[in-house]
């Protein structure tokens, strides 16, 4: 497989009172569009990510939603799975011009969260889950302090481990102007942050974000128009993995089965290995899924994920140093919108226009956008 | 917020669960709730095994924090589930306590 990123754009994540939904998808569409150097009649297709706007403000119908005031009449789908939704808009994205149905496609992640209330946005992010999970009165943080229990009671992680990813992920984000919170915190004020669901604390969360990123995805064959500083970015490989929906039906609460089976597909695809990653942007919703993650991608042996964040083998300057953006916990989560930001983190990566948080000698990186408790996941393998 | 028909639906599930034994395997306590269960916050939901091997997420009533431990004994019980409207159906559902 072989799918060049064309182009990209990204908003900025954060509190964005005066932009709405739609003004985020179109500020990151159009820069993707004029990244691509790709005239705007040549996009076949718009794949919309995103999860929540129907439920909190009654808007469906996004893909034409997206596209027509784009000024396009192509084909047009939004795409929804949970705070995966993006990354799966991509996948079929990238389906799309494997069959070589669509030749150049807009991919744009987008989500307004931030206009609802936070009870709302709990009650509307639980539709990722089963009906028992809601009626037992779980909440996603509640859920992943369960995981975090059983990983603490499996293997002996510690709290302070699982504080060092969100210290990790708030001094990259401190690198980052586009991040929700470009600002340092201690493992003290992680470990002292309220609770949430016991062993969960606020520092150990994601926050709620407005934001949308996009990409220009083009078949390898296109020529012409590519944009100078994206030639030889591409997507090698793509694969989607599901789990249940109940987290307790589950034969291990510490791994996601998902991530290791959409991993190993990915990178089959694309010919190379988990040592050969430079860099990775991870689905750290709270603290407890980044560490799963390394784990579960092949990073570091099963329950050894809390000592490797402790050693800052994730960090900058490290081997392959995870979620150089902020990650989740720091750059943001607009859940629609966060996988198609891992492969604009990740493709400013291999360009080398990454800046202050920039990877020495990556070329090859990977994205894990995970949905619900792990019940969709979806990996992205991109090389130079 | 449950229609009345999706309400007497899952009531006549009820009795599939009623009166199983089985351990908690994993517990949390919620503090932050979800809309309905504001008013029972923090509460502790665990995951819990029961002799046939079947797992499921279930609030813990009646408890004491003593009971906060892998391998605790429960018991499923109906209890209403969640604070409706005075002029809304009455939700229950299957919660556990410890034995």
């Amino acid at each position: 497989m072989k799918i060049k990123v064309a182009g990209i754009g990204l908003t900025k994540f954060g509190e964005l009172w005066n932009k709405s939904l739609l003004d985020l998808a179109l500020e990151a569409s159009i820069n993707a569009i004029k990244d691509s150097r790709i005239d705007k009649r040549e996009i076949d297709a718009v794949f919309v990510g995103n999860m929540l706007i129907g439920k909190i403000a009654g808007q469906d119908h996004l893909g034409p939603v997206v596209a027509s005031s784009l000024g396009l009449s192509a084909a047009s789908f939004r795409v929804e799975g949970a705070c995966a939704s993006g990354g799966l808009a991509v996948h079929l994205a990238i389906q799309g011009i494997l069959a070589n149905t669509y030749k150049n496609v807009l991919v744009v992640g987008a989500e307004k969260m931030t206009d609802a209330s936070s009870n709302q946005i709990t009650w509307a992010l639980m539709g990722a889950s089963s009906s028992k999970e809601r009626k037992a009165g779980l909440t996603f943080p509640a859920l992943y302090a369960l995981m975090t229990q059983a990983h603490m009671q499996k293997y002996g992680t510690t709290r302070k481990q699982l504080a060092e990813v969100s210290v990790k992920n708030h001094y990259h984000a401190s690198l980052n102007k586009k991040a929700q919170y470009s600002c340092e915190v201690t493992t003290e004020k992680v470990l002292n942050s309220a609770l949430i669901s016991s062993p969960i604390t606020l520092f150990d969360s994601s926050p709620i974000t407005d934001g949308a990123g996009a990409v220009v995805l083009s078949a390898p064959t296109q020529s012409g128009s590519i944009n100078n500083s994206s030639k030889g970015i591409f997507i090698t490989g793509s694969a989607v993995a599901s789990d249940t929906i109940d987290l307790a039906e589950r034969d291990s609460l510490t791994e996601l089965k998902a991530t290791q089976m959409a991993s190993k597909k990915a990178l089959e695809q694309a010919g190379v290995e988990t040592k050969d990653i430079k860099v990775c942007e991870v689905h750290d919703c709270f603290t407890i899924a980044e560490i799963m993650a390394m784990e579960d991608l092949g990073f570091c042996p099963k329950g050894m994920g809390g000592k490797f964040i402790e050693k800052g083998s994730s960090r900058l300057g490290s081997k392959c140093p995870v979620n150089t953006s902020g990650g989740l916990k720091a750059c943001g989560h607009p859940v629609g919108a966060t996988g198609v930001k891992q492969i604009v983190e990740i493709t400013e990566q291999l360009r080398k226009t990454a800046g202050a948080r920039q990877v020495k000698d990556a070329n090859c990186g990977l994205t894990q956008n995970v949905g619900g408790t792990g019940a969709t996941v979806v990996v992205h393998v991109l090389q130079t | 917020m449950s229609s009345p028909v999706t309400v007497w639906r899952h009531h006549k599930s009820i009795k599939n669960y009623l009166g199983k034994k089985g351990k908690i395997i994993v517990w949390t306590k919620v503090f932050v709730a979800p809309a309905g269960f504001e008013h029972e916050a923090p509460y502790p939901v665990v995951i819990a095994e029961f002799t046939d091997g079947k797992r499921i997420p279930l609030q813990l009533v009646e408890y004491e924090e003593k009971h906060l431990k892998p391998n605790q004994k429960i018991i499923t019980v109906v209890r209403r589930l969640g604070k409706v409207k005075l002029d809304r159906v009455i939700e229950y559902g299957i919660k556990a306590k410890p034995v």
